[in-house]
């Protein structure tokens, strides 16, 4: 339960919040990018300080947002100690029999996990300032080009929008269906995990027979109120551009090219 | 008593901004072979209640005790308290899951250790108790059955661990007016054949006001009223409070009384409150 | 009055995995006149659902022919104009909402029908003010009650602004508050705003304020008839599966022991009125 709420949207009304969903996943995406093509720990530093500003503006509570990194915890340490342990060249730092600590593995452990680290931080700045509708607006729209390619953007978008609509309710069944099955003495907590994994089909069987007759009604309920996929559909709330999110969107790129050009 | 509970309190995500009192302090109690019924509005705390009968909840503070025992002391057995104490949540054809009728009803004894022909007889036993044949249904896909028989399926999985109370949450949920009428008069005959404690939650007065021979009333997580259903109906105050609604024949004997009339409230039937009415009305 | 729907001998028959195949409605006819409140009742399996769903075109008949405002079901371009005529409730309130909101969840016909966002806007806040759940526009749907689920349902579809609404056991999975909350619903939508409403259920009480019943049975319809028809005792419900009330039961008795009670009397209220 708690690792969905991780990296889940939190209302707000900062400048960050406030930003054009398709300027923040664009935005995403070039930095992501510019993570790859920084080549020094002068570029990670400068890339920090920019984040730092954008985590400001967002006015996220940093306990909250501490906790979203959380997860990757272990991913850091296991690369750290993968470098440290394996990678091998320059000075040797320190030595136990067979094993050695060496220059260019603590290099490149501290390289790898910065990315990785800056990598989450800047996902995180944009899932938890883009509500779940914006996000499946925002990706519905920049998939729009690639529809020729055979890329379903719409479909894509509502599927996300479904997914995240049926979560608490099939995590409320399988509750209950799990407390169903412990009143007929079923037993989920105690032996191996074959035997464990074997006792977890009185739950599951009756969990997909629920959600393929949810999926079915729901396709009859939608078709009823005329869905008939994305084409001239309009919106609720259409997404609107505004001088802020120009000013977004050239800040990004800048930093990208500075990023190439000084080859920092 | 064979169920009572000793200052019961449960609370839903203690320690959190989310916390709920779901229920304060509760003392109630069971006799064996009572046909009780639980009513209250939804969030009044009645599922959790029923919950900690069979201990699929575990009290935050006080006891439940079965025979005089307390299922949370000592040597916990729950296992043995569930097949003693069944409960059958709403919609139960939900909790489907064998291939057959046979091995989902055998699911429970099974569970209990039994095999052969003991879980044979058991199985036989719930399909027969709840009016489904035993030869036409064991081999069928529980999945291809009609509504009410997918529910009487169910039903039969419970009973098939002979417990000696049942609690069912709203039994009669969704189904058609025979529907419900043919499952009301099963399970008064199994309360009155097989002499099991029945503990009917429900929402339906109409039907608990003639089924059950005692109510408890719960609101905002405490019990509010408890007694005959004569005496639960006619504390009309403290019902109308809490949001309930008067079985339809106890409205109307109670707005006839209201205009002056000397007529009894505490009839439920048909008959008796047909019968009480021509009496101050016929020729008039 | 003039017809809004009209079926005539309509058959429809579900595909089975058999040679043989299951029929639901059995050659048909009803018509449906502008601003009527019906009630469909029936036992399990009589074709009530599989009625309802040939009135939007989810399901086209076998044979026969289905017309909605003069559109023909069949014709795969009358379709959308069908769909957003006659809006659709149905038993679950959990699996018809798409939406990770209530306001966007009204919205979701609206852009289907491609709707200019103002006009959406507009709409939606209209409608949620119809059914009161103005205030909850951006509450998650799981954390409302059954009955406002359905509630938000009708929203949904009455933002539309269709002149039909076919509830399909809309209250069947409700609490009785819930119940009466989308009753209520119902009947403000069909009394103060005019839209045609078929109500299908199997809770009796529940149509004591329809302008017309119709009984089915087995693919047909056996019998027809305001409220205080169908509970004057002369049809047999029981046979049917069905049952009466228990107020109107009572009426039956008190007048066959000689009580002389009119025939409009039908719920608690009334007979009171009478009785003193």
């Amino acid at each position: 339960m708690r690792s969905i709420t991780l990296g889940h949207y939190l209302p707000g009304n900062s400048l960050l919040h406030k930003l054009d969903p398709r300027v923040k996943l664009l935005s995403l995406l070039i930095l992501i990018v510019a993570l790859f093509l920084v080549k020094t720990f002068l570029g990670f530093l400068l890339f920090a300080a920019f984040m730092l500003i954008i985590f400001a503006s967002s006015r996220l509570p940093w306990r909250y947002f501490l906790r979203g990194l959380r997860p990757i915890l272990y991913i850091v340490l296991f690369t750290l100690i993968l470098h440290f342990l394996f990678t091998e060249g320059g000075q040797v730092y320190w030595r136990w029999g067979p094993i050695t600590i060496e220059e260019a593995g603590v290099y490149l452990g501290a390289f790898m996990t910065l990315r990785l680290v800056l990598l989450v931080i800047t996902t995180l700045l944009v899932t938890l300032t883009t509500s779940p509708i914006a996000f499946a607006d925002g990706i519905e729209f920049l998939l729009r080009p690639f529809r020729r390619l055979g890329i379903p953007g719409h479909e894509i978008a509502m599927m996300m929008t479904i997914a995240l609509r049926f979560i608490p309710t099939l995590i409320e069944e399988s509750d209950k269906i799990r407390k169903a099955q412990m009143a007929r003495g079923a037993d989920f907590e105690t032996g191996n995990i074959l035997r464990r994994a074997r006792n977890l089909v009185p739950l599951l069987v009756p969990l997909f027979v629920s959600a393929f007759r949810r999926a079915d009604e729901l396709a009859v309920a939608m078709e009823a109120r005329c869905y008939r996929g994305g084409e001239n559909r309009t919106k609720l709330r259409e997404l609107h551009t505004r001088p802020l999110d120009y000013f977004g969107i050239i800040t990004v790129t800048g930093l990208v090219l500075a990023i190439v050009l000084t080859g920092v | 008593m064979l169920i009572e509970t000793r200052n019961l309190t449960h609370i839903y995500m203690p320690g959190t901004p989310f916390q709920v009192e779901a229920l304060k302090g509760i003392n109630l109690g069971i006799e064996r072979g009572e046909f009780v019924g639980i009513i209250g509005e939804t969030g009044s705390g009645k599922s959790t209640l029923v919950q900690h009968f069979n201990g699929l909840l575990r009290p935050n503070s006080g006891e439940v005790l079965l025979e005089g025992r307390n299922i949370w002391a000592g040597e916990i057995n729950l296992r043995q308290i569930r097949s003693r104490v069944a409960l059958l949540f709403q919609f139960p054809e939900h909790q489907l899951f064998e291939e057959t009728v046979f091995k989902d009803v055998a699911f429970g004894p099974r569970n209990l250790g039994l095999d052969g022909e003991e879980l044979e007889g058991r199985v036989r036993y719930g399909l027969e108790l709840m009016g489904l044949d035993y030869q036409a249904y064991k081999d069928r896909s529980p999945f291809n059955l009609s509504g009410g028989e997918k529910r009487r399926v169910a039903m039969a999985g419970i009973l098939a661990m002979k417990p000696e109370v049942v609690i069912l949450d709203e039994p009669s949920a969704g189904m058609d007016p025979s529907g419900r009428r043919h499952l009301l008069e099963q399970i008064e005959t199994l309360h009155r054949e097989e002499n099991l404690t029945v503990v009917l939650v429900t929402h339906n007065m109409d039907e608990v006001s003639r089924l059950a021979k005692r109510l408890f009333v719960f609101s905002g997580g405490q019990l509010v009223l408890q007694g005959s259903p004569a005496e639960v109906f006619n504390s009309t105050a403290i019902i109308k409070e809490i949001g309930l609604d008067l079985p339809p024949l106890t409205a109307l004997l109670q707005k006839l009384k209201e205009s002056g009339q000397n007529i009894r409230t505490d009839l439920f039937s048909l008959e008796e409150a047909g019968k009480e009415i021509l009496q101050h009305y016929q020729g008039g | 009055m003039s017809a809004i729907i009209k079926l005539q001998n309509v058959t429809f028959d579900y595909p089975s995995g058999d040679v043989k195949q299951i029929r639901a409605l059995e050659s048909l006819s009803l018509t449906i006149e502008e601003g009527e409140y019906i009630a469909l009742i029936g036992p399990n399996g009589s074709g009530k659902s599989t009625l309802a769903r040939h009135l939007n075109a989810i399901l086209l008949p076998t044979a026969g022919e289905v017309r909605v405002d003069g559109f023909l079901t069949t014709r795969e371009e009358h379709r959308w104009e069908i769909r957003r005529r006659v809006g659709m409730v149905f038993q679950n309130p959990d699996n018809q909402i798409v939406a990770t909101t209530v306001e966007e969840d009204v919205a979701f016909g609206l852009e289907n029908l491609g709707v200019e966002t103002p006009v959406i806007a507009r709409r939606v806040a209209e409608a949620l003010e119809m059914v009161g759940l103005q205030s909850l526009r951006n509450h998650a749907p799981h954390l409302l009650s059954g009955g406002q689920k359905q509630r938000l349902a009708i929203a949904g579809v009455i933002a539309m602004r269709p002149r039909c609404l076919v509830l399909d056991e809309p209250t069947a999975m409700l609490d009785p508050r819930g119940r009466r909350e989308v009753l209520e619903t119902v009947m403000k939508m069909n009394r103060q705003e005019g839209i045609t409403v078929v109500h299908i259920t199997h809770f009796m009480e529940e149509i004591l304020e329809a302008d017309r019943v119709i009984v089915m049975d087995r693919g047909k319809i056996v019998h027809q008839g305001t409220p205080a028809e169908i509970f004057s005792g002369e049809l047999d419900l029981y046979s049917l599966g069905l049952e009466v009330p228990i107020i109107p039961k009572l009426i039956q008795m008190l007048r066959s022991g000689g009580l002389n009670i009119p025939a409009g009397v039908l719920n608690v209220d009334e007979l009171v009125n009478f009785l003193c």
